[in-house]
């Protein structure tokens, strides 16, 4: 399978010899050694540290398919370089569009959004609960809150729903993590460690979900949870949500309770806490590891990286736009 | 799979190959490539170094295994070039 | 919908796949096992290349035709599925036929499994059968539902479609 690559310092990226080359560039304008990075073998690219590139460049990329993911100082999200789509398919744009618009086929799906979800934060719970945590308490308030989904016939409700669940989820961290508090979950901006690990790592979930979809024929800007528009690409958080807790919230726990992750790699700054280097590198490494692991799929029979269970999903997710079968969420089994 | 590549290429011939050759693998030193590749490309990439080389007198070795982790790497002095993909 | 001749070839080996291939929902992009087959297609040939000609038809790309011995050589990489190729280079002749180029014939090649076969010239038989493939296609491509995939996924195996037709979370 094809690799992301993730450019943490600055420099420039370049087509040479039809491969890329990039040169790293320090603060004084000095070039190091360039690097030549396998065109064949690149998937996409992330790039967090400041980056020269030409329109050529661009070009190559969008013939080649590779989109680039942009991050700010703060580790926020900027946006994507999309090349165009190259798989798109007139009768599946439709379908998409016809399950939006209708509310009776939209919420089966959303419900399906928020109860995979759901499902995947009780698996990590009932995994620490066999380890000494008890959690017995927030286990049991997210099993009453999820027989509610039925119940929601409107988006906004089911938006609060899931937000209900998740609160309850986000005090048991508390008991996981170890050393470090969370308290209340804050974003804008996080204001501790976990809080920000947690913000950091939704957005690399995001963006690994928008990074399959955009091999498929879905559109990633048509949603059912998520309104449209509420971000650009608001599919892509649609899946997020499934696969926060099995890719995001683990990679938090092992990062933490292993250590790999101390206070001395945060920094605090008026009203907000922000990760270091040397962190973000570290959870970037370890959410990396995580997405090119591997399990033995069941319906497959072979085993499949955890990335490729997000394409997966995004095939349950086009059969059943297409008619096929109704779509049920990953729900991880181990 | 996971391979390992190196070639004995004529002097006329071998920027061309050293070019052909970094676009599917990473290059690590001198005449030595190393990488992830499917079977696919790796045939591909094969084929068209073919048309490269003078198969008289120039020679590529692949060393291939199913995966990265069955293969131990040690590295004595100075790395030259990492595979990392953080960069 | 204009007929080419992977549409024939996917009528006859499977439905869904046809389908899905007509309506866009393709996925060869990511499949090594295409990608081989494409390769075998361009270089296994290269070194008797002279005699060949391409000729593309609407609906067709020939890779390999001898204009001399008025021959269609198509190369294979398995021959699981030899009923579909041999369907796919029937339809050669027949949009050859309806070129102008009457009476020709073909050769399919597996070099892996070092087997041929020889393809006569088309009947009158053959005639009415291959236009009730092209109806075949226009009436499945049209279908509003996806067609069922196959009973087993065993016998989908390398099918660039297995992981879409497969993936399920219910055992």
């Amino acid at each position: 399978m094809k690799k992301t690559y993730y450019l943490f310092n600055p420099g420039r990226l370049s087509r040479k010899d039809n491969t890329l080359k990039f040169t790293p560039v320090d603060e004084d304008g000095k070039e190091g050694q360039p690097r030549y990075l396998p065109v064949e073998n690149v998937n996409d690219l992330y790039v967090f540290g400041s980056l020269d590139a030409n329109s050529a460049l661009y070009n190559f990329l969008g013939k080649q398919s590779i989109a680039v993911h942009f991050f700010d100082y703060y580790e926020h999200y900027t946006g994507s370089f999309m090349p165009k789509d190259y798989l798109l398919a007139g009768k599946m744009q439709i379908a998409q569009t016809q399950y939006y618009l209708s509310a009776k086929k939209r919420m089966p799906l959303a419900r399906s959004f928020v109860r995979g979800a759901a499902l995947n934060m009780l698996k990590n719970l009932q995994y620490y609960n066999r380890r000494e945590k008890d959690l017995n308490q927030t286990i049991g308030q997210i099993e009453a809150l999820m027989l509610q989904i039925p119940e929601y016939n409107k988006i906004d409700q089911l938006m609060g729903l899931e937000g209900n669940i998740r609160q309850a989820y986000y005090q048991a961290f508390d008991t996981i993590i170890n050393d470090f508090e969370m308290g209340t979950r804050t974003k804008q901006p996080p204001q501790n460690e976990v809080n920000t690990l947690i913000s950091f790592g939704n957005m690399m979930c995001y963006t690994a979900c928008l990074g399959q979809i955009y091999h498929t024929q879905l559109n990633p800007t048509i949603s059912f949870l998520h309104e449209p528009g509420y971000r650009r690409y608001s599919l892509a958080l649609d899946l997020a949500e499934i696969f926060k807790p099995l890719l995001v919230d683990r990679t938090i726990f092992s990062l933490l309770n292993k250590r790999q992750v101390k206070s001395s790699d945060f920094r605090h700054e008026l009203n907000r806490c922000v990760l270091k280097d040397s962190a973000r590198k570290e959870f970037v490494k370890a959410f990396e590891e995580k997405l090119s692991d591997t399990i033995q799929h069941r319906s497959l029979g072979r085993s499949v990286s955890y990335k490729h269970l997000i394409k997966l999903e995004c095939y349950k997710l086009t059969k059943h736009l297409l008619g096929a079968e109704g779509y049920v969420p990953f729900k991880a089994w181990w | 799979m996971y391979v390992i590549l190196v070639y004995d290429i004529g002097k006329r011939r071998v920027t061309k190959m050293l070019k052909h050759c970094r676009k599917y693998l990473n290059w690590i030193q001198n005449s030595v490539f190393e990488g992830e590749i499917s079977k696919a490309r790796l045939t591909e990439m094969l084929d068209q170094a073919y048309e490269i080389m003078d198969d008289e007198e120039d020679s590529i070795i692949v060393f291939k295994s199913k995966n990265k982790e069955w293969l131990e790497k040690e590295i004595l002095g100075f790395e030259r070039q990492s595979t990392s993909n953080m960069l | 919908m204009n007929i080419i001749a992977t549409h024939i070839n996917y009528l006859h080996i499977c439905h869904r796949k046809l389908w899905l291939f007509v309506n866009g929902i393709n996925m060869e992009h990511s499949s090594d096992l295409v990608y081989e087959g494409k390769h075998i297609g361009e270089h296994s040939y290269n070194q008797r290349s002279p005699k060949f000609r391409e000729v593309e038809l609407e609906g067709a790309k020939i890779d390999f035709f001898d204009p001399q011995t008025k021959t269609i050589h198509e190369t294979k990489k398995s021959n699981a599925f030899e009923k579909a190729h041999v369907a796919q280079v029937r339809y050669y002749q027949y949009l050859l036929h309806h070129n102008g180029v009457l009476e020709t014939r073909g050769i399919i090649e597996y070099p892996k499994q070092r087997k041929r076969i020889e393809i006569e010239p088309l009947n009158s038989n053959d005639f009415t059968e291959i236009e009730n493939w092209v109806k075949a296609v226009r009436a499945i491509g049209n279908e509003i539902e996806m067609p069922n995939r196959k009973d087993k996924p065993s016998k989908c195996k390398n099918c660039s479609y297995f992981d879409f037709c497969w993936i399920s979370e219910n055992e």
